[in-house]
């Protein structure tokens, strides 16, 4: 198609309207328990969060899934409500609740129309405060989940997921990615209780989004939750990260499979690093959604997958760099070359002026988007309070965002993209891919989908 | 008007302008100051109903070739455009109709306006796009259906469920379709189904009414106006297609099954109470069906249940991945005990008190987001003739008694007929992928 150099271009953005980013507020119960709250009444609706330090790295490296465990198991039976009577109470109200856990948090989560509050505060803090983990549900979780890491087992991204973490973390506890059958037939009520005693005023934050009234919340809040004990000292020193000297391919064999997916990349920078912004405007440059480069040369001009990307997935401890694409078997090799092609050039030329500002309209602008519904709002805050960040991160956020010039974008380029010493990843037929990629790395290794190495 | 949601709040109607073109687009237009954002949809009234045997696929693959570029914005531009003013987009293609949206700062109405405005007058269907999305499409069914677990299963029921073609077929369409596919067929189809008369565009955000309309005025003014479609049957018969199947599915880990029963389309009232009756089955941990299967007998790993809502005749699904030791049969028979409960003794009062606040929460909850109203908007109008049906659809809901579940309920599903899908999982080394067994 020839280039036409728009004739009526594309149409100026009318007065800019102003984004008043709404200010948290911070207090404390009487217990010390720490309180943010975020006040918008413009619709009857109430978020409330539990977040708490004590995510998924505390779990012991024999016995990870504990507190994945934990967070599936505390809404199923409290003290003074059995776990139906849990799920009537809730959603008979239209509301809903939910408890969760990432590998730095562990959270419990719920949503209402804010005159409905006074119900959901009694189940929400009973959840918190007086789990009873009753054994027939214990159970029950036991049978469903090892059904669910079967089927974990049949999905090509798990499999991908869970080679890659290995390769990347090796011995830190951001490498499982999932509990082993062995571990979950062993779980006890025991562990369970011993992980929520840790859960306390030293590791956790209230966050409350929506339609309320300050001090008239406080004092339900300090009602509820003047009782929640201190809690134990969440882990913070880990084992380091692997260093690779040279690059290397590990393919899990997944016979019939007509796609191969790809993971690759390295160890790179945790959430709070300096380079933050740096990197993910750099990410954005190269590979994090539908108008960057890895998805313009992969899928636009190549046609080779449905989506090529790639992430810095940054955690609290340690972070890494990521690309990942699912391309049909049989060019898996062609479309490995064409991710190394755009690694090479952002790692050898900096980025146009151009690309640069479409780079950072586009991160300033998606910004107070995310931030238009109450979930958005305490998404955004749960981060803040999971990683540590700054009370005014919010409103400083598209100012940094603007600060990263092209020289920052170049620098992080050449030092969190390390091709020559990648993991790379793939799970597909295995003799297909071997075959396409006869060297592209020093070392292969071939696993069956159960995680068995076979060569 | 919505009603009260009990204890003295209430909530006041949108506001909402309403437009229509000398060309005949439809413009539904609601100001909404609370965030610094807009949201644009504009709904196509085409989606795979509209295709006939031998020419499946076109509505989707008129998904992809939107994007291809128009007049003045060159190919996969659009996504250039959106994403450097700081906005998200997307389209999707259903049975019953084919959307885009964006949602911006509200600042860049005029270039959604502009770029929706430029593809609706000037598509690019050539040569080249036809076979470069072509390819897109096959890719994305490779990766969303064939190489998937369960992956095939809701195209399957959805073909046993149905009689008549035009509902009975699948979104993603035939391959062999798209391959006979010719430009002229497209342009064909571009023509009929994607002029200004066959369209919705709504708008909801920090936005100006006399502004917005201005600016519709300028950049869709002057799209000529299209032919009526064919009006087109998707009247059923009685009774499902294909009573049963055992589909031989390489991936998937366990055995499964789906079972489907036809309802009526979604403006009657018996479709709204067989719809609530769905839920008070199988939607939430509160469900009678969780509640039985997957607490009281611990005999399935996973439940699922849904309503297909559709223009015409629709559809409710329900199927579980039993455990192993269970099976489809044990597990279909509890099922079928669930549903002949509630066709005989209708909804407890807690149960219509849940259903009640599900739909107060979930019309304050769509509030939040100026997509979900510009869709709402649109959709209505598509549909209902009216942007604002919403409200007086919510408001039948409300109206619905347990009598009237009950009976839907019994008259559709204890009493309807019903089509079951076996997924049984299969070595690697079984040639045969589907067998038909009549």
């Amino acid at each position: 198609m020839s280039n036409k150099s728009v004739a009526p271009k594309a149409p100026a953005p009318l007065a800019a309207v102003p984004f008043m980013i709404p200010e948290m507020e911070e207090r404390r119960l009487s217990n010390g328990l720490r309180v943010v709250l975020l006040k918008n009444n413009s619709l009857p609706l109430l978020n409330i969060r539990f977040i708490s330090h004590y995510g998924e790295v505390n779990d012991p490296a024999s016995r990870f899934g504990v507190i994945g465990a934990m967070s599936s198991l505390i809404t199923e039976g409290t003290k003074s409500f059995k776990s139906r009577e849990i799920a009537e109470k809730i959603e008979t109200l239209g509301a809903s609740i939910g408890a969760s856990s990432s590998a730095d948090a562990f959270g419990v989560s719920a949503s209402c129309l804010s005159i409905h509050f006074e119900t959901v505060l009694d189940v929400f803090s009973e959840i918190i405060l007086s789990p009873t983990f009753p054994e027939n549900e214990l159970e029950l979780f036991k049978v469903n989940a090892l059904e669910g890491l079967k089927y974990q087992r049949s999905q090509p991204p798990f499999l991908a997921d869970e080679r890659y973490s290995k390769e990347i973390y090796g011995g830190h506890p951001y490498s499982h990615v999932s509990a082993v059958p062995d571990m979950i037939r062993g779980l006890s009520r025991e562990d369970l209780v011993a992980a929520h005693s840790s859960i306390g005023v030293s590791n956790c934050t209230l966050l409350v989004v929506g339609d309320f009234e300050t001090e008239d919340i406080l004092t339900r809040m300090e009602k509820h939750f003047s009782r929640l004990p201190q809690g134990g000292e969440s882990m913070s020193e880990f084992p380091e990260l692997p260093e690779r000297k040279g690059r290397k391919l590990v393919v899990v064999d997944r016979v019939g499979s007509a796609q191969s997916n790809i993971v690759m990349g390295n160890a790179a920078i945790p959430r709070l690093h300096p380079e933050y912004f740096a990197a993910t405007v750099m990410n954005q440059i190269l590979g994090a959604g539908a108008s960057s480069r890895l998805f313009m040369n992969l899928r636009e001009d190549k046609g080779y997958t449905y989506g090529a990307y790639s992430k810095f997935a940054m955690r609290r401890f340690a972070g890494d760099f990521e690309a990942s694409a699912e391309v049909r078997t049989e060019v898996t090799g062609a479309a490995i070359n064409e991710f190394m092609t755009e690694f090479e050039n952002i790692r050898n030329h900096e980025v146009s002026t151009v690309e640069l500002d479409d780079a950072k309209n586009y991160m300033t602008g998606v910004f107070p988007l995310r931030l238009e519904t109450q979930e958005g709002l305490t998404n955004a805050l749960g981060q803040q309070i999971v990683f540590g960040l700054h009370e005014r991160y919010l409103q400083d956020y598209r100012d940094m965002v603007n600060e990263v010039t092209a020289e920052d974008v170049f620098k992080v380029a050449r030092e969190w993209i390390r091709p020559e010493s990648f993991a790379i990843v793939i799970v597909g037929d295995s003799k297909s891919i071997l075959d396409q990629l006869p060297d592209i790395a020093e070392e292969t290794e071939v696993y069956d989908t159960e995680g068995n190495r076979i060569s | 008007m919505i009603s009260s949601l009990g204890e003295g709040t209430s909530l006041k109607p949108l506001e909402i302008v309403k437009h229509v073109l000398g060309n005949g687009l439809r413009v539904a237009i609601n100001p909404y100051i609370e965030s610094p954002v807009v949201s644009v949809a504009v709904y196509y009234d085409v989606g795979s109903r509209n295709e006939r045997f031998g020419r499946t696929g076109f509505a989707h693959l008129f998904e992809h070739m939107m994007f291809q570029g128009s007049a003045n914005v060159g190919k996969a531009e659009h996504f250039q455009f959106i994403m450097k003013a700081g906005g998200t987009m997307n389209g999707t293609t259903s049975s019953e109709r084919t959307n885009y949206y964006e949602t911006l700062p509200a600042d860049q109405l005029p270039l959604a306006l502009w770029l929706e405005a430029d593809r609706m007058k000037s598509l690019a269907v050539n040569q080249e796009n036809l076979d470069n999305q072509r390819e897109a499409v096959k890719e994305e069914k490779r990766l969303r259906y064939d190489n998937q677990p369960y992956g095939q299963v809701f195209d399957m029921i959805t073909s046993m469920v149905y009689t008549n073609f035009a509902n009975a077929h699948s979104t993603i369409g035939s391959m062999d379709d798209l391959d006979a596919a010719t430009v002229d067929d497209l342009q064909e189809f571009f023509k009929l189904y994607y002029a200004p008369s066959n369209a919705v565009l709504a708008i909801s955000g920090a936005v100006d009414p006399v502004t917005c309309i201005e600016l519709v005025e300028k950049y869709f003014g002057e799209i000529p106006s299209g032919e009526n479609p064919l009006v087109l049957d998707v009247s059923e018969g009685v009774g499902v297609s294909e009573k049963h199947r055992d589909y031989f599915d390489q991936l998937a880990p366990l055995p499964a099954f789906l079972r489907g029963w036809k309802i009526s389309d979604r403006t009657s009232r018996d479709h709204k109470a067989a719809m609530l009756g769905g839920r008070i089955l199988f939607d939430g941990d509160s469900s009678r069906l969780y509640q039985k299967l997957v607490k009281g007998d611990e005999s399935v790993v996973q439940l699922f249940g849904f309503t297909d809502e559709r223009r015409g005749p629709s559809a409710i699904y329900m199927g579980a991945i039993p455990k192993p030791g269970f099976t489809t049969d044990s597990i279909s028979a509890v099922m079928d005990a669930e549903i002949a409960d509630l066709a005989i003794n209708g909804p407890s009062d807690s149960e219509m008190k849940k259903l009640r606040n599900q739909i107060l929460n979930d019309s304050v909850r769509m509030r939040q987001s100026s997509l979900a109203r510009a869709q709402q908007m649109a959709e209505s109008w598509l549909y209902d003739g009216d942007p604002r049906s919403y409200e007086s659809e919510i408001n039948e809901l409300l109206s619905i008694d347990g009598n009237e579940i009950k009976l839907a309920i019994s008259k559709f599903i204890k009493d309807g007929e019903s089509a079951l899908l076996n997924v049984v999982p299969s070595a690697p080394s079984v040639g045969e992928v589907t067998t038909n067994v009549q």
